[in-house]
């Protein structure tokens, strides 16, 4: 009787912590630690590039010349700071004989861009966003000046040779009989958001 | 089967933890500021680049049309400018000494090619037998663009 009775005990018990234990521990929180290790890999292999790729990136900056890296500062500055740009301009006038006699900004929405865009890298939540919006700002100077045409031609030599990039965008001269000219002018300046 | 199943969650659990320290420490590893940095020169480089590619450079245009314009012909008033499609355009006005110095203007133009689509308008003949006119024009890019 024994014989047979504990075999058929050994059996149910068997089945019975398969179904109740083994069954559901494998498809329930085994699945799911197996799904989270695969996530981890997946993203420490993406930390191990991210590194890589960092060293790289490290190296070839630092095969830049601090130089030219500074002058692409200036080309290209992290602010508008038209102020400076404004004294600038006023020295480059007097220098190349020009007198200028009016400058402001126009701050219309046509003429000014890059305000209402979003930050080109943005820290949030932990996490970094990178922004595909346009990263460079640009705002609009208008310039009345006074002069002799070459004094025109060296100013606007001295504005396109400009450490800071700068474009005129539109230019007005009005002749006159003594030489002497009225210009207006609309340039361009440029910044990274 | 049980305690096979028990020790291999328990080695998987373990597993997890460690994997996810080396998560959390990579994490820390990782500096925004540096990310950051990086990004903006890419920008700057970039950007700059094709800035420049579009510098324009007025004085380049001034300087081919005192080599164009006969010397018969002056301008007494010119507005340059460049849209918002990156056309630009010349307007002014002007007086040629004659007909024939008006003629050379235009004929010099095309020649050059690089003042395109040149339109004379207005034209008046005043008292002393010169001639004013209007010019509109678009400009080639070759005749704006900066050169270092």
């Amino acid at each position: 009787m024994n014989s047979r009775v504990l075999p058929a005990l050994a059996l149910i018990l068997s089945v019975g912590i398969f179904f109740a234990y083994v069954k559901p521990t494998w498809s329930g929180p085994l699945k799911e630690t197996k799904v989270a290790i695969a996530n981890y890999e997946q993203a420490l292999d993406a930390a191990d590039e991210y590194k890589k790729r960092q060293n790289e990136l490290a190296s070839a900056r630092n095969a830049i010349d601090q130089d030219n890296l500074n002058r692409l500062s200036v080309l290209l500055p992290d602010s508008v700071d038209n102020v400076s740009l404004i004294l600038d301009i006023n020295a480059l006038a007097a220098r190349s004989g020009l007198s200028l006699a009016n400058i402001d900004v126009l701050t219309d929405d046509s003429t000014v861009s890059g305000k209402k865009g979003n930050e080109s890298v943005a820290q949030s939540s932990g996490t970094l966003q990178i922004s595909r919006a346009n990263p460079v700002g640009s705002v609009d100077l208008s310039l009345s000046a006074i002069g002799t045409y070459s004094a025109l031609q060296s100013f606007l030599a001295g504005i396109e040779k400009s450490a800071r990039l700068l474009d005129v965008r539109d230019i007005s001269v009005k002749g006159s009989d003594t030489g002497v000219y009225n210009y207006q002018m609309v340039v361009r300046l440029y910044w990274l958001r | 089967m049980a305690l096979g199943v028990f020790f291999y969650g328990r080695i998987l659990s373990a597993n997890e933890a460690s994997k996810y320290k080396k998560l959390t420490v990579a994490e820390t590893e990782i500096d925004s500021k540096t990310v950051e940095s990086f990004v903006r020169l890419r920008n700057r480089l970039v950007s700059g680049g094709t800035l420049l590619d579009e510098h324009v450079a007025f004085s380049g245009f001034f300087s081919s049309l005192e080599k164009i314009l006969p010397t018969t012909v002056r301008f007494t008033a010119l507005h340059l400018s460049i849209g918002q499609n990156g056309l630009s355009k010349i307007e002014g006005g002007g007086v040629a000494k004659s007909f024939n110095a008006l003629a050379s203007a235009s004929t010099a133009f095309a020649e050059d090619g690089r003042i395109k689509d040149a339109i004379f308008s207005n034209i008046n003949i005043n008292k002393d037998n010169s001639v004013s006119f209007s010019l509109s024009a678009t400009l080639d890019r070759e005749i704006i663009v900066f050169s270092p």
